[in-house]
């Protein structure tokens, strides 16, 4: 779901390009953050608390709360939320505190 | 208040003098701290136990002490968990000199009993894949040092400690200590006066203070050891990977966040406990040479505590030879929370009378007065 009509902001569609949730296809736009465009396309749930592993959602969308962490292309703990979507992104529901490699 | 012993300080080691006074049949025992529970040094120490080190005072404190750590659930009937995690410490060399030193310090410790080794360079990889190879020479390993939980220790101590009759007194800072008489003191705080036969000054990062408002110099100063925080991440590093001559320490604590402290060489002489960028500065500078892959966490927090540092870097446990009835447990020199087990159990034997599971004089404030020299511990961050 995206806004298509706002009372002041002009909004335009832009381009539209593809990334990965858990292997799968999606669909996002240029200039989107991962979490937004996860959002839009229906994925509401994008971690799990730790210790109870209660549905954790889009929260802060700043940055600071840690419920957006995901792994994206490897990398674990990334912040979707402040993290700009590119073309071909592996997005990756983690369990847990994330592995480094 | 009248009471038979006054307290000064309930970090580690004073809930652990407190719990061994009571545990050997002291009554009337008090214990004051100008904080909280852990307030001081304690609850901003690195975490870390071990037995590898260079004197063999504080090898058979560090050994006995860790012995106790392993039953201390079970002794100190306690509820919580001290997430005790027993997977080592791994002590990198990184020059010639170092590996010369670290083997005389496992001669040293074998001969305590302590399960040390050196291990070659392609050894220490498969104990933490992550090292980077180039960063050291070889290392040493003992698998049953670790880590322990300060907090959940401390509170295991203070709730046994509570259990048997002791009085803790928190937010009450010390004042002034009067000697009425041979034998009797009266400790004055900011609200109540402690009428009693012994004090004990286990004041951490102000037990010189202490010393001073009776008249007796503790060759003892506190200086300010920087620690940082990252986020937690699953777990990847079991023992704590230090060096002395990289200046680090650091490990991977079970909640899986990475601790992590340098020493500041220039830190001046006193009671800051603040952060700098500086310490953020070098720190990660350290950790991304030593260990590259902790480099991509994020760090979560930063803050500062006292090291009580004495002339050899060994502890002060003794009564004072000019002030009877005064006893003290300071200059840990950033060692006391894991030497505390010892540090309760022969201030306890010292103050009642009672012969002492170890020969005492090496941990002497009298040490000082004599000519001889004594060991000086270097294994230090």
């Amino acid at each position: 779901m995206r806004i298509k009509e706002h009372p002041i902001l002009e909004l335009i569609d832009k381009e539209k390009i593809h990334f990965f949730y858990n292997g799968e296809v999606m669909y996002g736009q240029v200039g989107d953050s991962i979490a937004a465009a996860l959002h839009a396309s229906g994925i509401k749930v994008l971690s799990k608390s730790i210790h109870l592993e209660r549905p954790r959602g889009f929260y802060c969308a700043i940055g600071n709360c840690s419920s957006c962490h995901m792994t994206v292309d490897g990398i674990p703990n990334v912040k979707t939320c402040i993290t700009e979507l590119l073309p071909g992104m592996r997005v990756e529901f983690q369990s847990g505190k994330g592995v480094l490699r | 208040m009248t009471s038979s012993i006054v307290i000064i300080g309930a970090g580690i080691s004073g809930t652990s003098i407190a719990y061994n006074l009571a545990k050997r049949g002291a009554k009337d025992i008090v214990v004051l701290d100008s904080g909280y529970l852990t307030n001081g040094a304690t609850g901003r120490c690195g975490a870390g136990v071990r037995q590898q080190w260079g004197t063999e005072a504080n090898c058979v404190m560090a050994k006995k002490s860790i012995e106790f750590f392993e039953i201390a659930k079970e002794e100190l009937q306690y509820s919580g968990d001290i997430e005790f995690k027993q997977e080592g410490y791994l002590i990198l060399a990184t020059t010639k000199q170092e590996e010369l030193q670290f083997a005389k310090n496992v001669r040293l410790q074998h001969k305590i009993g302590i399960p040390s080794k050196v291990v070659t360079k392609e050894e220490a990889l498969q104990i933490v894949p992550h090292l980077n190879p180039n960063a050291f020479l070889s290392a040493t390993f003992c698998k049953t040092d670790g880590h322990l939980n300060p907090f959940k220790m401390t509170d295991a101590y203070y709730q046994a400690a509570k259990r048997l009759g002791v009085q803790f007194f928190f937010y009450e800072s010390v004042q002034s200590i009067d000697q009425v008489e041979l034998g009797k003191f009266v400790v004055h705080t900011n609200k109540n006066s402690y009428t009693c036969h012994q004090v004990v000054n286990a004041a951490g990062g102000y037990s010189k203070e202490i010393g001073d408002m009776v008249g007796i110099d503790i060759p003892v100063y506190s200086e300010n050891h920087e620690i940082l925080v990252t986020e937690p991440i699953e777990k990847m590093q079991g023992p704590m990977v230090m060096s002395f001559s990289k200046n680090i320490y650091c490990q991977q604590v079970p909640h899986g966040s990475f601790l992590m402290g340098r020493s500041n060489p220039l830190a001046p002489r006193d009671h800051d406990i603040s952060s700098s960028h500086q310490f953020l500065d070098e720190m990660a500078k350290t950790v991304c040479e030593i260990l590259p892959l902790v480099g991509e966490l994020r760090v979560i927090r930063q803050w500062g505590g006292s090291y009580n540092m004495s002339p050899d870097r060994q502890p002060i446990i003794c009564e004072s030879d000019i002030v009877k009835g005064f006893f003290m447990a300071c200059g840990f020199s950033g060692h006391g929370f894991m030497f505390a087990p010892m540090t309760g159990i022969l201030l306890s034997e010292i103050m009642l009378g009672h012969p002492t599971t170890l020969d005492v004089s090496i941990l002497d404030i009298k040490r000082f007065h004599l000519q001889t020299t004594t060991d000086v511990e270097h294994s230090v961050v």
